[in-house]
C-alpha cells in the first residue's frame, strides 16, 4: 500500500469534526499493518499493533495520536431567497472563503459557491476589510426557501471542494493536511515497525474533533491509559511574512517539541534516536501545548508522559495547505525507531519526572 | 405546568448555592421516583428504575443554578461592588434589582460616563444602606445575589428570570410526573454550576456513567428584530441541537432524536448555536466517551431578567423527553 497515495485520498475526502466516519473507513480498509481496529464512542479509530513479546509479558504501552478531522462549514439559516447562511466548525481563515466552490451535504450533495459582492459596488471601506463570516452565504442555485425545503436543513454540513496535488519535488498542496499528514506519519511508522524488532503495544489513534477542542484525544486517552503518548500535528512552515524563529523549515524533518507539555526525558530520548539514525529534525520549543492533542493526553487520569512532534506545514487552515511529503516519512521513521528502543525500564523511569 | 414554572423561576439559586431549588424540586418529585440523593457538588439526582432487564441507563440533565452576582467590596457609604457569576451583560443590569439569600433587595446602577465604555466595574448595588456598617449588617463580601424578577404569564409566551435553566428543570419535573413504567433506568440530574463551566454535570456523569446523556437547556432564537442570524424561533417546537461551542452532536444521536420526534408527531427544529454550551458538552467527554444530545428550549433575551419561552415548545420538549425515556436504545449502541 502506498501511504502517500492514501494520504492524498483521505486529504481529498471530507471528514469535518464530528463526521469523520468516512475517513476512518478509508484508513481501515487500506491498512495491512494493524492487528486490531476499534472505534470508540466518539468515533476515534484505534489501531493496535502488537510487538513481538510473549503474551504474558508486561510491555510498554505507547499511544500515537494524530487527528483525522478537518475544519468545515455548517448551515445556520436558509434565507427566503434560497441562499444559505453558515458558521464554521473549527477556525477557518474566513478571508479565503470568499469565491470558493463548496459541496453542501444535505439530503443529497449539492455543489455550490460562496458568493461575493462585486468589487464595482463595494465601498472603499469594504474593499479594505475582509467580509465578516456572518455576511457570507452559499448559493446552490435554488430560488427560494421553499425550493430548499426538504433538501438542505439547518445543521447540514458544507465542505470546500479541493483535491490534493503534487507541486515540485516532494511538495504537495491541498486541504486537510492538518492533520491527515500526522495520520500518514503514523501509518508510515506502523509500516516501518514491520521491519523492526520491538516489544511495545502500539495504539495508533486517528483522533476525532481535535479542531473543536481536542475532544477525541480526551476520551481515547482515558480508554487506553498509555505509558507514553506521542501527538503528531502540524507546525507553521517557513513562508514569506513569518520570521525564521516562528517557523519550521519544510524538508528539514519533524520538529521535536520542548516545553511544559513535553516530558523532558522523552524529549531527550527522541533527540538521541534522531541523531543515532541520522534523521534530520528541528526543535520546537514552546511554553504552550499549542492546541494539540498533546495537552489532552498529558493531563488524562493520573498524568501521561507525552511528547509532541510537528510536521512543517505552510498556509494552515486554508484549502491550499502545503508540505514536503519527505517530512511525513521522516516523522514516521523517527517514531518507529523510538518505539523499537522502548523497554519497561525506560517507561518505569518516566514516572519519576 | 405553569405553576411549576412559576415556582422554579422565582426560587433563589445562583451557581454553587442551589439549595433552595433542590428542596423545591425534591418536594415536587419525591412521590414519583424510586430514589433521590445529592452528591458532593450538590447535584440532585433522582432515579426511576427500569422494568426491562435489557433496558439501558439514560441520564437527563437540567441545571438548577442561575447567573448572578458576587459582592466584592462594600464602601464607606454602603454601596456594594460586585463581580459576575456566569455571563452577565452590563447594559442589561442598569436599573434592575438584585436579591440576596436573606431577602435583601438592591438596585443596580452605573457611574456617570459613556455607555459604550460600560463594564461591570462601573456598576454598583444600592441596598438603601446609609453606611458601611448598615450595609454589612445585611450583606457580606462574598455573598451571592440573583436578579430579582417575578414570573409573568403572557398566554402562550411566558417570561421570567432564570428560565435558563429552570424551564429545563420544569420539563424534567413534568416528565417525571407523567411517565409510567419505563424499560430504561432513568437518572434525572438537576445539576449545579453549569453557568460557571458545566461543573455539576461533569461529576454526576462520571458517577452515573450512562449509556446516553440528554441535556435540557435553553437556546437563542433568531426571530427578533435584527436578531442573530439563526433559524430557531419560538413556537416552532423542541430544538434538536446539532452543534454549539461545547459539543458536536453525534450524527447517530441527532438522527435518533429526529426520528423519535417524527414518529411521535412532536414539533421540532434543528439548532446550530455559535456560542454557548450545555451539560451535554461535559457529559460526552466523560470517561472514555458517552453518547449525548441536547434538547433545547428556544428562549428570547437569554441572560437577562426577562427570559421568554413558548409553552407549546415546552410541552413539545416534555413529550420528547418521554419518548427518549421509553425508547429502545438498541439501534444507538
Amino acid at each position: 500500500m502506498d501511504i502517500k497515495q492514501l494520504f492524498q485520498d483521505i486529504a481529498s475526502n471530507s471528514g469535518v469534526s464530528g463526521y469523520e466516519d468516512q475517513i476512518a473507513d478509508q484508513i481501515q480498509e487500506a491498512c495491512p499493518w494493524v492487528d486490531e481496529f476499534r472505534r470508540d464512542t466518539l468515533g476515534n479509530l484505534i489501531m493496535l499493533k502488537k510487538g513481538k513479546a510473549q503474551s504474558d509479558q508486561k510491555v510498554p504501552r505507547v499511544m500515537l495520536a494524530a487527528h483525522m478531522d478537518e475544519i468545515g462549514l455548517i448551515i445556520t439559516k436558509v434565507e427566503k431567497e434560497g441562499f444559505l447562511r453558515f458558521s464554521t466548525i473549527g477556525g477557518f481563515d474566513q478571508r479565503v472563503l470568499l469565491g470558493q466552490e463548496v459541496t453542501v451535504h444535505g439530503k443529497e450533495t449539492y455543489r455550490g459557491v460562496i458568493g461575493a459582492k462585486p468589487p464595482h459596488v463595494q465601498s472603499p471601506d469594504e474593499q479594505r476589510q475582509a467580509v465578516k463570516l456572518e455576511d457570507l452565504f452559499i448559493d446552490i442555485g435554488f430560488d427560494s426557501a421553499e425550493e430548499v425545503e426538504g433538501k438542505v436543513a439547518v445543521g447540514d454540513l458544507a465542505t470546500i471542494n479541493q483535491t490534493s496535488w503534487n507541486l515540485q519535488g516532494s511538495f504537495m498542496a491541498g486541504k486537510a493536511f492538518d492533520d491527515r499528514a500526522g495520520v500518514a506519519a503514523m501509518l508510515e511508522c506502523l509500516k516501518a515497525l514491520d521491519d523492526l524488532n520491538f516489544s511495545a503495544e502500539v495504539y495508533a489513534v486517528a483522533t476525532v474533533q481535535e479542531e473543536v477542542g481536542l475532544r477525541g484525544a480526551i476520551t481515547s486517552t482515558y480508554g487506553i491509559v498509555p505509558d507514553v503518548g506521542i501527538a503528531i500535528d502540524v507546525g507553521f512552515g517557513d513562508q514569506p511574512g513569518l520570521q525564521e524563529f516562528q517557523t519550521i523549515k519544510l524538508g528539514g524533518g519533524p520538529a521535536i517539541g520542548l516545553g511544559p507539555h513535553v516530558h523532558p526525558t522523552l524529549h531527550k530520548r527522541m533527540v538521541e534516536v534522531a541523531k543515532e539514525w541520522k534523521i534530520p529534525y528541528s526543535l520546537d520549543p514552546s511554553p504552550y501545548p499549542g492546541g494539540t492533542d498533546a495537552y489532552a493526553i498529558q493531563v488524562t487520569q493520573a498524568g501521561i508522559p507525552t511528547i509532541l512532534l510537528s510536521i512543517p506545514l505552510r498556509y494552515m487552515h486554508t484549502p491550499i495547505e502545503t508540505l514536503d511529503y519527505n517530512d511525513v516519512k521522516l516523522t514516521g521513521r523517527l517514531m518507529a525507531f523510538f518505539i523499537a528502543g522502548l523497554d519497561n525500564e525506560f517507561v518505569e523511569g518516566l514516572k519519576c519526572f | 405546568m405553569k405553576e411549576i414554572i412559576r415556582t422554579l423561576t422565582e426560587a433563589f439559586g445562583p451557581s454553587g448555592y442551589e439549595d433552595q431549588v433542590r428542596e423545591v424540586i425534591a418536594d415536587m418529585i419525591k412521590d414519583h421516583v424510586d430514589e433521590i440523593s445529592t452528591d458532593v457538588m450538590g447535584n440532585l439526582i433522582a432515579v426511576k428504575r427500569g422494568t426491562a432487564p435489557e433496558g439501558k441507563r439514560i441520564m437527563f440533565s437540567a441545571h438548577a443554578d442561575e447567573i448572578g452576582i458576587i459582592v466584592t467590596h462594600i464602601d464607606e457609604k454602603g454601596f456594594l461592588r460586585f463581580s459576575n457569576v456566569g455571563g452577565l451583560a452590563p447594559e442589561t443590569l442598569i436599573g434592575n434589582r438584585v436579591r440576596f439569600s436573606n431577602g435583601t433587595i438592591g438596585v443596580i446602577y452605573k457611574e456617570k460616563g459613556d455607555l459604550k465604555d460600560l463594564n461591570l466595574d462601573k456598576l454598583y448595588v444600592d441596598i438603601g444602606a446609609e453606611s458601611q456598617e448598615e450595609a454589612e449588617a445585611k450583606v457580606k463580601v462574598g455573598e451571592f445575589g440573583i436578579i430579582h424578577r417575578e414570573f409573568t404569564d403572557l398566554g402562550n409566551r411566558l417570561v421570567a428570570k432564570s428560565m435558563d435553566d429552570r424551564i429545563g428543570c420544569a420539563i424534567l419535573v413534568e416528565a417525571i410526573k407523567q411517565l409510567q413504567d419505563t424499560p430504561n433506568t432513568l437518572y434525572f440530574v438537576f445539576s449545579t454550576q453549569e453557568e460557571v463551566g458545566l461543573r455539576g454535570a461533569r461529576t454526576s456523569a462520571y458517577t452515573i456513567n450512562p449509556d446516553l446523556g440528554i441535556a435540557l437547556d435553553v437556546t437563542l432564537t433568531g426571530d427578533v428584530p435584527e436578531g442573530p442570524r439563526m433559524e430557531v424561533s419560538l413556537g416552532k417546537g423542541a430544538a434538536i441541537k446539532v452543534k454549539d461551542s461545547s459539543m458536536i452532536t453525534n450524527p447517530k444521536v441527532k438522527a435518533f432524536l429526529t426520528k423519535l420526534a417524527e414518529d411521535n408527531n412532536i414539533p421540532h427544529q434543528f439548532e446550530v448555536l455559535e456560542r454557548g454550551g450545555t451539560d451535554a458538552g461535559a457529559i460526552h467527554l466523560t470517561r472514555d466517551g458517552i453518547l449525548a444530545g441536547t434538547i433545547s428550549i428556544p428562549c428570547r433575551y437569554v441572560h437577562t431578567a426577562s427570559e421568554m419561552v413558548d409553552i407549546r415548545d415546552v410541552e413539545a420538549c416534555v413529550d420528547l423527553v418521554k419518548a427518549v425515556a421509553t425508547s429502545d436504545l438498541k439501534d444507538l449502541m
